[in-house]
């Protein structure tokens, strides 16, 4: 026998896994996210999800199955692949604003064009489109206490395509108590629209006419960084603080959003050319964010209460708050109920506006995508999370989401028009762990 | 106070539980309150520092209440739970649920630390030896035949899957009443700040030091009543308390005293293993685990605790 120090301390340790077991796996569940239920070395653990998305007003709707392989290499390595395919549908506001008489606008691809009702709110029902994502993920130890990440990532749709390469590295200290985290990342998108992508602030052209659209694809470079701390405060309890950075460079323009044309009635000007006088959107080629979160857990009695708070701000003037709420309500037989709230709200970005005005110099900047704009989002959902005899495990998750948007400024024969409706998600997840 | 504890002959005397007998006393006395009942084949007792009934109500139901639940869990006397399932699968594997696996994994690291002597497959020598006193020693045509049966080596484990080969039996009796222990303490911990000392048949934790004292102090069983050497009380302010051992358990053998403590290798009685060895630790787990370890020293006993730089007081005969 080991009649050594050793001996106690391995003792040591193992009670403490043996006794706070319950409540430990629950954390390590959490940190390896994919992994529910305990897998050996050499084993593989799968998850299944589907996800449907629906949003009202005949919007975008989506499908997406997603596959998740995690294969467990040793003690501390894990090795995991992703796929991701979505399929959407539907339709999206182009930016443009409605009128008291139909509007006409060219697809994106300059082939067809579409007709919008008056006093309806322009949508470009051009929406479809199937992704395909695989990301793959290596995790392993580096020393007892330090843990490290490599993973690269590819996703590409018809017209987009995004790379990315990342690593991460984790050191664990005061008793495993405390864990600091830092991770970079890199990016490369491509995008090569239909048609070609538009000129900045090019007017949209009638069927069949190319001008205005440039050739090839337009690139964009990210490089993120996150740094990060996680302290146990005690048996029950953790937090987490994390700051990010993120910097772009590229071509960041929706090259499907556009702003329409006013005149000092609140009209469509009416240039002659006889498709819907919209100018394609001009955004800055560089966007650098920064962003705090912070994140309590405790478990209460086999509960767990899950709080968190991020801030975010960029240079184009998006500050963000988001809460965030979970609570975990574990029955008897160790299913569980989740009900969920996230709050959201967002200032415009610094060139938003809603539209552009004949009688006014144009800015350098300016796009009328709903996403820049201010609103308020509110989510509540709903999980239920429940083991098979076998230990796999299905979730079923129902979430709603409303968004609302401060409406603009108006003025003429605008005021009769809604520039940014509210508008209402459905998101329904089921997820099964084998 | 120390009931029956060794690894291996725990079980002999075990009935199954009547669910009857799931009910608990109180005693209130100096600020303290102590609630009694009786699980794992002996008497438990809950003391909680304080004056307040209800709470030392809750605090004792939990702590009798999860007891209960670990003994029918783990028990080796029913024919419901995974204990029975694996011991029954007859060569197939189980899948075993996330508590026995951390069970599991235990034992794993016992057996591997203690070089095999830790087995939890070496339940079956309880079936021919029985520490009553007398002389009766099972032939060694009989023990021959249980030794292919035991060895933990023999045991596919690969979390959550267990495959034991047939005819061959677990049995948690080494370590499931110093779980339970340590488990109970923990939902106590959850409810109350007052401090509370949770007493499984001679295994004990304490949750923190009281407040009106300086500490808990645990009596240690003598060996005989009117014996020379009284053992000495332990103080203890938090952790845990151990004792293998028994001094109404032994056989005698060619004049010697043979203890309760098996050998898994050979099948016998391990060669002068003290009556008893009390161990102070973290928690009660480990302290019962050193305690157990101790024994299986034999002489060495000793020499094996004052290494490992524990609290311990051992006893001969």
């Amino acid at each position: 026998m080991k009649k050594n120090l050793l001996l106690k301390s391995a003792l040591a340790t193992a009670t403490m896994t043996l006794i706070a077991g319950a409540a430990n796996a629950e954390e390590e569940q959490n940190k390896t996210a994919p992994a529910s239920k305990e897998q050996a070395i050499g084993d593989w653990k799968f998850d299944a999800a589907f996800l449907f998305y629906s949003e009202s007003d005949s919007r975008v709707s989506a499908i997406e199955p997603v596959f998740n392989a995690n294969k467990r290499l040793d003690e501390d390595e894990y090795l995991n692949l992703k796929l991701t395919v979505d399929s959407l549908t539907g339709a999206s506001p182009s930016g443009a604003v409605g009128s008291d008489q139909p509007l006409t606008f060219t697809r994106p691809s300059g082939n067809a064009s579409y007709t919008v009702n008056a006093n309806e709110h322009p949508l470009d029902d051009t929406f479809k489109d199937t992704r395909v994502a695989l990301a793959t993920n290596w995790t392993f130890p580096v020393s007892e206490t330090t843990k490290a990440g490599l993973g690269a990532n590819i996703s590409k749709e018809y017209d987009y395509l995004s790379a990315s390469v990342n690593g991460n590295i984790s050191y664990d200290f005061n008793n495993r108590n405390s864990t600091l985290f830092a991770g970079l990342s890199y990016a490369f998108d491509s995008i090569d629209p239909v048609g070609g992508a538009p000129i900045a602030f090019g007017r949209m052209q009638p069927v069949g006419d190319p001008q205005n659209k440039l050739s090839g694809s337009q690139d964009k470079d990210t490089l993120d960084l996150l740094l990060g701390i996680t302290q146990v405060i005690d048996r029950e309890s953790l937090f987490q603080f994390n700051y990010s950075y993120s910097m772009s460079d590229g071509y960041h323009n929706d090259p499907y959003k556009v702003l329409s044309v006013l005149d000092d009635q609140g009209n469509y000007f009416d240039d002659g050319i006889p498709v819907a006088n919209v100018l394609f959107e001009s955004r800055p080629d560089e966007r650098t964010k920064h962003g705090l979160f912070g994140r309590y857990k405790r478990f209460i009695d086999g509960d767990i209460l899950d709080a968190s708070y991020r801030y975010m701000t960029d240079d184009w003037e998006i500050d963000s708050h988001t809460v965030d709420l979970k609570y975990r309500f574990t029955l008897d037989n160790g299913d569980y109920w989740q009900p969920h709230v996230r709050y959201y709200t967002q200032t415009q970005a610094d060139f938003y506006q809603p539209y552009l005005r004949q009688d006014q110099a144009l800015p350098q900047f300016a796009s009328a995508d709903y996403r820049l704009a201010e609103y308020d989002a509110i989510t509540v959902g709903l999980e239920y999370g429940m083991k098979t005899a076998a230990g796999n495990q299905w979730r079923f998750s129902l979430e709603m989401y409303n968004q609302t948007p401060t409406e603009p400024e108006k003025y003429g024969a605008l005021q009769q028009q809604t520039l940014l409706p509210d508008w209402n998600a459905v998101m329904f997840r089921v997820n099964y762990s084998f | 106070m120390p009931l029956c504890l060794g690894s291996i002959t725990l079980s002999d005397d075990i009935l199954p539980m009547n669910e009857a007998l799931h009910s608990i006393a109180y005693k209130d006395s100096q600020g303290f309150i102590t609630g009694h009942f009786t699980a794992m084949a002996g008497p438990c007792e809950v003391i909680i520092e304080t004056s307040d009934q209800a709470l030392a109500d809750k605090v004792t139901k939990t702590v009798a209440d999860e007891a209960w639940r670990i003994e029918s869990t783990f028990s080796r006397y029913r024919t419901d739970n995974i204990i029975y399932r694996i011991n029954n699968a007859n060569g197939e594997a189980v899948e075993v649920d996330a508590e026995t696996a951390r069970l599991l994994d235990f034992a794993d690291l016992c057996f591997q630390v203690s070089d095999g002597m830790f087995d939890i497959t070496s339940g079956v020598l309880g079936k021919l030896w029985k520490f009553d006193g007398s002389s009766n020693i099972p032939a060694q045509s009989e023990i021959d035949k249980l030794l292919p049966k035991i060895g933990w080596d023999q045991v596919s484990w690969s979390n959550p899957k267990l495959q034991i080969p047939a005819g061959m039996a677990l049995d948690f009796g080494g370590i499931g009443k110093e779980y339970a222990v340590d488990s109970a303490a923990t939902l106590a911990r959850a409810i109350t700040d007052c401090p509370v000392l949770i007493n499984f048949g001679g295994d004990i934790v304490a949750t923190s030091a009281p407040i009106s004292r300086q500490h808990w102090l645990i009596g240690i069983e003598p060996l005989a009543l009117g014996q020379n050497k009284v053992p000495p009380k332990v103080a203890l302010k938090h952790g845990g308390v151990a004792t293998s051992g028994d001094s109404k358990r032994f056989l005698l053998h060619q004049g010697n005293v043979l203890s309760h403590v098996l050998n898994p290798k050979t099948g016998w009685p391990v060669a002068d293993a003290p009556a008893s060895v009390t161990v102070l630790a973290s928690n009660c787990t480990q302290a019962g685990m050193l305690s157990t370890l101790a024994m299986l020293q034999g002489k060495d006993a000793e020499q094996f605790l004052t290494a490992q730089e524990v609290e311990h007081w051992i006893q001969r005969r």
